[in-house]
């Protein structure tokens, strides 16, 4: 008797059965909101009108390109995104190298470094906003004061941002190394003792060795790195409320504000679907990049 | 046969994990659709018919629940709401607290899909926007009850749309030991305010605690002075009306005010350093006595007492550059309206008529206590806390310069924020350009 061997991914009809559930959710919750959201982007739709709603062409999306405290979320989101990102890369990549070596305190130090990233962004914020804080309670500051050093002002319109994006370093940093180390974890031994044969230094098997073979890991961390960054919210939420003025503003808190708070819906949509395409371009960007590096490495 | 079995087992685990899910997605048939009874709630009319039933005869009537709405905790009207407990026994209150950032769009959400509370705490504002939208119901015979003061700001197209609550205002809270023992004394115009902050500060003691992470208290302690020296007089009294309308700017008529105002960053008394306090930690400040004052309303009075129960505090009104009473901010608190769209309206507005009784009003001071009613003949003692802010209360000098801008009233807030931005270094036409580009923007909806 011959045995018909089943095609990898190819379920017959129970397929239809076990996906039918989730692609109607996805379909109910994402698509459609989304065919919603592009629709309305077109239309006068606001709080104060609400019902027969009229086309008004790309007038939408041309505010939103005319709205300063829009174009600063965008430029803030974007400067969030790449800087965290970049510090997550290049902070996460030698601390994963340095903690996969034999240490006696590795698990430990794993632990500490991850242990930030298991606590919601909006729990650190709050925390961190106490801790930056100008307020005798200040943390950083009342220890500056105890020291004798003046006190640090964090959350001026220049440095708010960037007090922001601090936090999220220390608190993100060590779960991307966590995911390097993953990835180092597959790297073979013998290609070090084969650089250390050839008379290689540490930091040259670092460069000719571990990071080429990390691509696959730095692919995780800069895509999903980016897309959050852009996304992001609840950490601006809790340490500033995209102040002082709007000098933190990013693209969830202007949409917040503008798009449901002041009840510009159509406006917010036009922006959302504005984020969704710089979403992409820069998705796609990320893309190419990491597989020219992966084909530049094969 | 084997895969056969397999098959309808496969088929059948599949069927009962869906039913599962659909049975837990699933509404229960007994909720009431628009979220305002229970399931066994009568309606109206099932509540008038008699009950004919003996065995239940001597039992109370089977009561409707109607839902409230506020952005304030349910300690600020648990007086009120044992008050209509017994005032209205038919009715059983079901208190929505919905947080004040999400308020506005949770109850404009509700109110679009024509459900919604049956009582819904409004604000000048939002109650504008849904007068106009025709979410709200007229309630003119109640409102006659008040004085006009109170319900002009709820009012729309000659009618009125929302009960006054007990009136909010913010002064300036002062540590009374502080000016005591150092022998200042209070200040009764805006210079003497200047003079007094410089001296606390030459004595290294904090002036004024403020927590400028909010955009509030800037907000309101400018527009005192703004209120003070300009909206309060003959020239000033038409700008909140023309500015609702788009007919007239902040900007070229509100800098010459907010320059002199501007003295309080020049002398030091907000310092960009206070873009990194919150209101919390000013409070804290204030109530363990590193600060001299601090700038905030009877809401935060409790809070202050129980961070230190031996401060001795009071609160003093915000002054111009002449001497007067003083100006408080403030006007009609949370104004009680009736959904449209309640299928319960005409309990509702029984509620309201409890509400609009001496008993009813005194039960809402019991936790608002300082402020006042509107209703006429309701006239409740000022506490102790609040004696060097009588005058300006006694004087009706409690204005909320936004409350008249009608449905550019949210732009208040940008007002804030642009001017933690003032503060950091931004120029005040800008700062003023910016708010009256908010208001167009909002008036062009």
């Amino acid at each position: 008797m011959v045995k018909t061997k089943k095609q990898p991914g190819s379920l017959g009809k129970y397929f239809v059965i076990f996906i039918a559930l989730a692609l109607i959710i996805y379909a109910v919750f994402c698509i459609l909101p989304f065919i919603y959201t592009i629709y309305y982007s077109f239309t006068d739709y606001t709080d104060m009108h609400p019902v027969d709603l009229n086309f008004v062409g790309l007038k939408n999306y041309l505010k939103v390109f005319d709205t300063p405290v829009m174009v600063t979320g965008l430029q803030n989101s974007v400067i969030y995104a790449i800087l965290l990102t970049g510090f997550q890369v290049i902070l996460g990549l030698p601390l994963a190298a340095a903690l996969n070596q034999k240490l006696k305190t590795k698990n430990l130090s794993r632990s500490i470094f991850f242990f930030p990233a298991v606590f919601s962004s909006l729990i650190i914020g709050y925390l961190w906003k106490y801790i930056l804080s100008s307020a005798e309670s200040g943390l950083i500051n009342s220890i500056l004061t105890a020291m004798g050093f003046s006190t640090v002002n964090f959350f001026t319109s220049q440095s708010a941002l960037y007090s922001i994006i601090a936090t999220q370093v220390w608190q993100w940093t060590g779960w991307a190394m966590v995911i390097f180390l993953a990835n180092l974890q597959g790297v073979p031994e013998e290609l070090y003792e084969a650089a250390r044969i050839d008379g290689a230094s540490g930091l040259k098997a670092f460069f000719r060795i571990t990071l080429p073979l990390m691509c696959p890991a730095v692919k995780i961390v800069v895509v999903t790195g980016l897309i959050g960054g852009m996304k992001v919210f609840d950490s601006v939420y809790a340490m500033t409320g995209g102040g002082p003025g709007n000098a933190t503003q990013t693209v969830m808190t202007v949409m917040m504000d503008k798009g449901i708070s002041d009840g510009f819906y159509s406006t917010g949509a036009a922006f959302g679907v504005c984020f969704f395409i710089i979403v992409l371009i820069i998705s796609a960007l990320v893309n190419k990049l990491m597989s020219k590096w992966s084909k530049a490495i094969s | 046969m084997k895969i056969m079995k397999k098959r309808l087992l496969t088929l059948l685990l599949t069927g009962i994990m869906a039913t599962s899910l659909l049975a837990g997605c699933g509404g229960s048939d007994s909720a009431s659709k628009d979220g305002a009874g229970k399931d066994e709630t009568p309606t109206n009319e099932d509540a008038s018919k008699p009950d004919d039933s003996a065995d239940n005869a001597e039992e109370p009537t089977e009561k409707v629940t109607l839902r409230m709405s506020y952005w304030n905790s349910e300690d600020t009207v648990s007086a009120l709401l044992d008050y209509l407990a017994e005032a209205v026994p038919e009715v059983e209150i079901e208190y929505q607290f919905i947080d004040n950032d999400n308020y506005n769009t949770v109850v404009d959400t509700q109110l679009s899909a024509e459900e919604g509370p049956d009582i819904i705490c409004e604000s000048p504002a939002s109650a504008l926007k849904h007068a106009k939208l025709g979410y709200l119901k007229p309630i003119n015979e109640l409102g006659a009850l008040y004085s006009d003061a109170g319900t002009n700001v709820y009012s729309y197209d000659g009618s009125v749309y929302a009960l006054p609550g007990i009136s909010w205002f913010e002064g300036i809270w002062f540590n009374k030991d502080l000016f005591e023992e150092n022998n200042i004394a209070l200040p009764t115009t805006f210079d003497e305010y200047i003079a007094v902050c410089k001296e606390f500060k030459s004595l290294g003691i904090k002036p004024l605690a403020a927590g400028l992470m909010s955009w509030e208290p800037m907000l309101k302690n400018s527009m005192a002075f703004v209120t003070a020296e300009y909206l309060s007089t003959d020239a000033g009294k038409d700008f909140g009306g023309q500015y609702r309308e788009g007919n007239a700017k902040m900007q070229g008529t509100w800098n010459s005010y907010i320059e002199k105002w501007s003295e309080t960053f020049t002398e030091g008394i907000y310092t960009t350093d206070m873009l990194g306090i919150d209101h919390a930690q000013a409070m804290d400040e204030f109530a363990t006595g590193s600060a001299a004052m601090f700038c905030s309303g009877p809401w935060d009075y409790d809070a202050i007492m129980e961070k230190n129960p031996d401060l001795n505090i009071d609160m003093m009104p915000f002054y111009g550059t002449a001497a007067s009473d003083g100006w408080l901010i403030g006007g009609p608190g949370c104004g009680f309206a009736v959904n449209a769209n309640s299928k319960h309206a005409d309990l509702a507005v029984k509620v309201l008529e409890a509400l609009s009784t001496v008993d009813g009003q005194a039960a809402l001071w019991e936790n608002n206590q300082g402020g006042s009613s509107y209703l006429n003949g309701a006239e409740f003692d000022l506490p102790e806390a609040y004696n060097s802010a009588s005058s300006a209360l006694n004087a009706g000098n409690v204005y909320c310069p936004w409350n008249e801008w009608g449905d550019a009233a949210a732009a208040h807030e940008n007002y804030g924020l642009e001017f933690q931005a003032y503060l950091d270094g931004q120029d005040l036409d800008t700062t003023l350009g910016n708010v009256d580009a908010a208001v167009e923007e909002l008036l062009s909806k």
